[in-house]
């Protein structure tokens, strides 16, 4: 982006962060928000992580790896690139149709309606997780595993806004299709947090090949902690996961562009 | 006629899913991966477990798809209706509640009671479904499948008024939309639905016996599993029909005081 723009994302960043703190109360419970939904995966898989030990052949010191990744990825989408989700609504309104008249790209526009307060307590929480997931590692955290660990979370966040902005594609012609984010971030909570080959393969070739949410956490952590043989599908792939996220994330942006190009406007 | 009127205002939510059958294809579908994903992962989960928390795999299994199913009860679109509570506030249009010959209390009690029918159609059948295809265990005796149904209508009155609370929230404060997401957070966890309460630690689940949300779903998905043997069921039934008494009182009184609230836009 241009300087200027730049400038002016800041500017309205900060506006809307204001925004929100006019609200005082709807402040703290929107932090809270993001902080219990992070914690009810917390409790969701270790709770079940601990009763089910050595489930899909994983050490309970490796496994929370897994959840961590997601939890991390999902809490940048939320703050970076979040707005997608829940995109109906604002076509449903009719509020698309004067971001088009506007001299900034929609997709900005879009990104900048407000601020996700609740991403303070999404990463507040995902941190506390990956430090404990760190700390009961016995892996030797070297350069190379940190940084592709970065790089796997950050894969992570763009695949997740891959999907939403897929989906907020799909609002651009049928308004009810939020009805499917809904369930996308639904089905990411639960089952973003797990080591996948627990399922049957057919099952787990669906959330890699049909939803690709597997690619999230489950194959990087696979890879990073030596289970990149047991996934189901070729190490290389396992391996590739954080360049998945970045390309699917272009593909989706293509599909934007697109998809807006044909938006016939709130009422066709 | 007051029949015909209460049919009317009982079918509004419903109708639009009806009208739109893109909608009705996507629940169908969404439905079934989700019972497919949830029986393959519990199942899964018990691959090299016995008995755990007191279930067997079939109890867990059976528990988790019920719960899947009972989520779909309540799951039908206001918004799109523009028919919330929240959307009625904003956009001024509560008055004309106030203006029907009708109680606005009774037009949301009929057409949350028209949303429950039409979503325990759809969960009813994906039961049969689910019988026949073994993801679900059969009730152990007719006394288990009578006690656990009733304990199941109970449990989803309860959630009527846990969801009549939050909108009435919108009243006062103008926004919900954090109240909604504690709520159903709230609901979700403490109620079972993403893993059996009896799989928490102790504290967990005796904290979580103060609420009402474990008499939404635990309590009666535990009956029918055979968790919860029936010689304790009067006790869970008594919990029960208490929290909906102390609810229906609650929510009378805030609808007394919610419309005193309502003036008709430029008074």
């Amino acid at each position: 982006m241009p300087l200027n723009a730049v400038r002016i994302v800041w500017r309205v960043t900060r506006l809307n962060f204001r925004a929100q703190l006019e609200y005082r109360a709807e402040f703290l419970t929107m932090i809270a928000i993001g902080a219990v939904w992070q914690v009810s995966v917390i409790v969701f898989a270790t709770v079940l992580l601990t009763r089910f030990t050595g489930m899909g052949g994983w050490d309970s010191r490796d496994v929370l790896l897994i959840p961590a990744t997601r939890m991390l990825a999902h809490g940048l989408f939320v703050l970076f690139l979040g707005r997608m989700h829940g995109l109906g609504r604002q076509i449903q309104e009719g509020r698309v149709d004067a971001y088009l008249l506007r001299p900034m790209p929609v997709h900005r526009q879009a990104q900048l309606e407000y601020f996700p307060t609740n991403a303070i307590g999404d990463l507040t929480v995902a941190a506390a997780l990956m430090a404990g997931a760190l700390s009961r590692s016995d892996l030797d955290w070297t350069a190379g595993r940190i940084s592709y660990l970065i790089a796997a979370v950050l894969g992570g966040m763009l695949l997740e806004a891959a999907l939403f902005t897929a989906v907020a594609c799909a609002s651009l012609r049928f308004p009810a299709a939020d009805y499917w984010g809904r369930w996308l971030e639904q089905l990411l909570g639960t089952f973003g947090s797990y080591p996948l080959n627990v399922l049957p393969r057919a099952v787990g070739g669906f959330l890699t090949y049909g939803l690709p949410l597997a690619f999230v956490a489950y194959f990087p952590a696979a890879f990073l902690t030596g289970h990149g043989h047991d996934t189901g599908v070729p190490y290389w792939l396992a391996a590739l996961s954080p360049l998945l996220g970045l390309l699917a994330y272009l593909g989706s942006r293509l599909l934007w562009r697109w998809s807006l190009g044909h938006y016939t406007g709130v009422n066709g | 006629m007051s029949a015909l009127h209460a049919w009317r205002a009982a079918r509004v939510t419903p109708l639009g899913e009806l009208y739109t059958p893109p909608r009705m294809t996507a629940a169908l579908l969404r439905l079934t991966v989700q019972i497919v994903l949830v029986t393959s992962l519990w199942r899964g989960l018990y691959a090299h477990t016995g008995t755990t928390a007191g279930l067997t795999r079939e109890q867990a299994v059976t528990y988790a798809v019920m719960a899947v199913l009972s989520t779909r009860v309540r799951e039908l679109d206001q918004y799109s209706g523009r028919d919330t509570v929240l959307q009625h506030v904003h956009f001024g249009t509560i008055v004309y509640w106030y203006l029907r010959p009708l109680p606005p209390q009774r037009y949301y009690a009929l057409r949350a009671l028209g949303e429950q029918l039409y979503g325990f159609a759809w969960a009813l059948a994906a039961y049969a479904v689910c019988l026949a295809a073994g993801a679900v265990q059969p009730p152990a005796s007719a006394a288990v499948a009578a006690v656990s149904g009733l304990s199941l209508v109970l449990g989803q009155w309860i959630f009527y008024y846990l969801i009549l609370v939050i909108d009435q929230v919108c009243f006062w404060t103008m926004r919900n939309d954090a109240a909604v997401q504690i709520l159903l957070f709230a609901q979700n966890l403490l109620s079972g639905v993403y893993a059996p309460l009896w799989f928490f630690p102790d504290w967990f689940v005796t904290a979580s016996g103060f609420l009402p949300f474990q008499a939404t779903l635990s309590v009666p998905l535990s009956l029918y599993v055979g968790r919860v043997p029936l010689s304790d069921a009067g006790f869970h039934l008594a919990v029960q029909a208490g929290w909906i008494v102390f609810l229906a009182l609650f929510t009378r009184l805030l609808w007394r005081k919610a419309a005193l609230r309502v003036v008709s836009q430029g008074g």
